[in-house]
């Protein structure tokens, strides 16, 4: 009975001598901020969701006006316009007649 | 509290920052992870985190009485084995099974002509409950086998609560996490690369190809499989098939990743499972510490394996596979999908007993696809609601019928991408860490989030709960 199972993280190769924890905090602070901007329309859909209370209002509030900003700077289009061509291909049919264009949809 | 979602995101980023933060102190950290668990398995329900402590007192209590006793007589220690493992199977039993055995036995009351009021009562399922008792078995068995000493409460009580694994597993044996558990963990690039990979990868699965197979296809097709055509019926199966894959694997993927970014390490659960050659194969590839505990635990360790000849040695195989089955839920469609796999798994030994040397095996890509297809049958009754609902599915199989309702260019691409999936070569996300942890920070950082963007963009709307978190 083995009990060192193989793990998918047993890379094939000498082990990098670098710091890993400040890395992946590096990682993972740059990846949060860079969806804090390209995809602020998930953070107000979260927060929406969350139970109704001053706290969780204000933060709506905070949030929509995020989604203001970022949308004038047009940094969500990218998301939106990838979303707007899945829609496209979700709605696609093999008769092409029922094409459902699936736009109208904000962003987030 | 599901993986793919901002909730989980903000729960582990909070997680992962307190428990290194306090990682000077090994003691700390553990109580730490011990609290987040429990965050994340309350936020189901907070009153089965009172039975997920329970369950570790037991079994932490029982292994310790059996090292205790280890110079006294094997019969008193096996006794406290056998009463640890029947309190397990109780709690599981209780929960799981209760309600399928009291109207079972009411219909067997019924048709002998003594209809009787049987106390029936909705029982809720704890989430992850299958697990977690099978972790706790396991560690009593390997403690009285010698295999592994006894842990300290705080210890087995991480090990069986510990929540990258807990509500789906894979299923984590005492021996392989409580010796990293003894020290405190260092996050080395390379664990961290791969973790990172694991997470994104199994995002991408859930999110975008499980949940559009899902809700486009597969769920409409099985809850009324009579009003569609044999076209959407045979692409229901295989989108289910896909589906089913990349929805568990995903969520391994996942614990596996979170895990690797905490700094400890999982085993693997899949390994490109629709490749297999053979069944013996497949379930060397499918939910692969399930399996493996199956085959030491219950094949090996109670039934005999194949000790006691081959006769005994086949039945073993198709009674392993039926619980294997049965331990799924309590519907007789995972018996039956049980016993389908343990029914050709005994086919397969008696033809290696019996096959003529002369006669040569299978070409590799025939023997592929009669798996897969042997496999594909199963899930069927494995999905159906019914019996009598995969059968209906079944015969609609073999009724003709071209037009299809449901069936759109997206899910067959999605399916071809989930079968292809399984024919790329097999460590290309570990080649691909060997790339990414030379990668400065930002730049993996702005990678990782174009990756989640992507996944966000084209997910289903909603995050539909893992299909294993039923089990």
């Amino acid at each position: 009975m083995s009990h060192h199972m193989p793990s998918p993280i047993d890379l094939d190769a000498p082990e990098m001598e670098a710091d890993g924890l400040g890395w992946t905090f590096g990682v993972m602070l740059v990846a949060a901020l860079f969806l804090l901007f390209a995809n602020a329309g998930s953070l107000r859909d979260w927060i929406d969701d969350q139970p109704p209370g001053p706290v969780q209002a204000q933060a709506a509030a905070l949030a929509d006006q995020w989604v203001e900003v970022t949308e004038a700077m047009g940094i969500g289009l990218p998301r939106q316009a990838l979303r707007n061509q899945w829609k496209r291909a979700e709605g696609a049919r093999f008769d092409g007649a029922a094409e459902n264009s699936g736009t109208g949809e904000g962003p987030g | 509290m599901l993986f793919p979602t901002l909730s989980f995101g903000l729960f582990f980023l909070a997680v992962f920052s307190v428990v290194w933060a306090a990682s000077s102190s090994n003691e700390w950290r553990k109580i730490l992870l011990l609290l987040a668990s429990w965050t994340f398995y309350g936020a189901w329900d907070w009153r089965f985190v009172a039975l997920l402590i329970g369950s570790a007192l037991l079994n932490w209590g029982a292994a310790a009485m059996i090292w205790r006793l280890r110079d006294d007589s094997d019969a008193r220690r096996r006794a406290i084995l056998i009463a640890g493992v029947a309190a397990n199977l109780l709690i599981l039993g209780f929960f799981k099974y209760y309600g399928f055995f009291v109207e079972q036995l009411g219909e067997i009351l019924r048709s002998a002509g003594y209809a009787r009021d049987l106390p029936l009562m909705q029982v809720v399922l704890p989430v992850g409950i299958s697990f977690f008792t099978f972790q706790g078995m396991s560690y009593l068995a390997d403690v009285h086998a010698g295999r592994l000493a006894p842990a300290r409460l705080l210890d087995v009580t991480l090990l069986m609560s510990f929540f990258p694994h807990l509500v789906a597993g894979p299923i984590v044996r005492g021996a392989d996490l409580l010796p990293q558990f003894a020290e405190t963990p260092r996050l080395t690039r390379d664990m961290a690369s791969m973790g990172l990979i694991l997470i994104l990868w199994g995002l991408f699965k859930k999110a975008v190809v499980a949940s559009e197979l899902s809700t486009g296809l597969v769920d409409p097709v099985f809850f009324d499989p009579a009003a569609h055509s044999q076209i959407d019926l045979i692409a229901a199966a295989y989108g289910y098939a896909v589906q089913i894959y990349c929805d568990f694997s995903a969520y391994s993927d996942m614990a596996v990743g979170i895990a690797a970014l905490l700094g400890y390490r999982f085993p693997i659960n899949f390994n490109q499972p629709y490749r297999a050659v053979s069944l013996q194969d497949f379930w060397r590839r499918w939910h692969i510490s399930l399996s493996s505990w199956l085959r030491d635990y219950l094949y090996i360790g109670a039934l005999g394996g194949n000790r006691k000849g081959f006769a005994r040695q086949c039945i073993n195989v198709l009674a392993t596979m039926l619980l294997g089955g049965l331990w799924h839920g309590a519907k007789w469609t995972f018996v039956v999908w049980g016993g389908l796999h343990g029914g050709v798994l005994v086919l397969e030994r008696i033809w290696d007993r019996i096959r003529p040397i002369w006669l040569p095996r299978l070409p590799r890509l025939l023997a592929v696809l009669v798996t897969f297809h042997v496999v594909l049958v199963g899930w069927i009754f494995f999905r159906a609601e019914s019996f009598a609902a995969a059968v209906a599915f079944l015969k609609g199989i073999g009724t003709p019928g071209m037009a299809s309702d449901v069936l759109t260019p997206l899910a067959c691409l999605l399916i071809l991408f989930g079968m292809t999936i399984h024919f790329m070569p097999a460590r290309l996300g570990q080649r691909l860490a060997l790339r990414i942890r030379l990668l400065p920070a930002p730049a993996l950082g702005l990678l990782a989030g174009v990756v989640v963007l992507i996944a966000d963009a084209m997910r289903f709307e909603g995050v539909a709960p893992f299909i294993y978190y039923q089990f």
